[in-house]
């Protein structure tokens, strides 16, 4: 009876938390949450069993405990609303600032090949301008490496979070997981032999191609 | 197949300042009939109203890839034999492969330098 009533009252939560998250994607913590409900829901029936079925399901809730412990400190949503999207900006930062420079070089190569040459001094002039201003845009290079350094500490920081829950929790990759914009485009990318630019290591270098047309 | 400097010239690349770097040097070449396109689709829409004399495409851009517009070319009646050039950074040999086999005239990967494009329109035009 005891039990029939708490299993009734926390029914009522389950069905109220089943009820919100219809809409949305059910998220782990949710389902962990209403494996608390149902746990404390049986807790009076576990009080009329048998002291080694009570012990296993302590563990369990343990477990669980544990589990929404890893799940905390892996600090999800602060990678997804803060590291990940700093990152990214910085990224963006140094494709704007590579292209800004890549601009200023071209234009100022453009003038020098464009130059009249038959005032000498003018034609100096214009030139060592020209060579300042490539000067100075190459000075994009350190921006871009400290920027890209920030990229890569938060990639470090990403990857020791994940590595750390992994191990904690003892999860293992599961087959299937990609979804299906990943897949479309995975397809795309292996039927256009798409690889993207190669590593020294691995790229095939000119000599090598020469030899394959002759 | 003599190489004629006042030819119309196509160079196919989805990164502006790729266009500008390619454009620049064929100027330096000689090339006075410079032409671009920012995908395969568009040089497609390009060479069915002109007659170009030679392509000079990159491999990786969306939504037609280089390779796709090499195929499109070669299976062209009026198309197919326009000199092809792939410059591109897929540089595996899986890709130069399957460009060759596809019918593909020459094969630069970047980065590259003027002597090299040179060398390899030369070698498509039997310079």
């Amino acid at each position: 009876m005891k039990f029939n009533n708490a299993l009734a009252k926390h029914s009522d939560e389950i069905l109220v938390l089943l009820r919100e998250a219809k809409e949305k994607d059910i998220r782990l913590g949710d389902v962990m949450s209403m494996a608390e409900v149902m746990m404390n829901s049986m807790h009076g029936f576990f009080e009329s069993l048998d002291m080694s079925v009570y012990k296993e399901m302590r563990e369990i809730a343990s477990y669980i405990e544990k589990a929404k412990g890893d799940i905390s400190n892996l600090q999800a949503n602060k990678l997804k609303g803060e590291h990940i999207p700093v990152a990214g900006r910085e990224l963006d930062e140094v494709v704007a600032a590579t292209e800004r420079a890549t601009d200023t070089i071209m234009e100022s190569a453009e003038k020098i090949m464009a130059a009249d040459t038959s005032d000498f001094t003018s034609y100096q002039t214009e030139v060592n301008n020209a060579v300042m201003d490539i000067f100075e845009a190459c000075s994009f290079q350190d921006i871009t490496g400290q920027r890209i350094n920030k990229v890569v500490g938060t990639l470090k920081h990403i990857e020791d979070r994940v590595a750390r829950f992994a191990n904690a929790t003892g999860v293992e990759d599961s087959e299937g997981a990609q979804s299906a914009a990943e897949t479309a485009d995975l397809k795309r990318k292996n039927d256009l032999i798409l690889h993207g630019p190669q590593s020294d290591t691995e790229a095939v270098i000119q000599d090598d191609i020469d030899a394959m047309f002759k | 197949m003599a190489l004629d400097l006042s030819m119309e010239v196509l160079v196919v690349d989805d990164y502006k300042t790729m266009i500008r770097i390619i454009r620049n040097l064929l100027k330096q070449l000689g090339f006075e009939n410079i032409d671009d396109a920012a995908d395969g689709a568009e040089a497609l829409g390009k060479l069915k109203e002109k007659a170009y004399g030679l392509i000079i495409s990159d491999w990786n851009m969306e939504p037609m890839t280089g390779y796709e517009l090499l195929k499109e070319v070669r299976s062209d009646d009026i198309l197919g034999k326009t000199p092809f050039i792939m410059v591109t950074a897929e540089s595996k040999t899986e890709n130069v492969i399957a460009a060759k086999k596809a019918g593909v005239n020459n094969y630069i990967v970047k980065p590259f330098n003027a002597a090299t494009l040179q060398a390899k329109i030369n070698a498509v035009f039997g310079e």
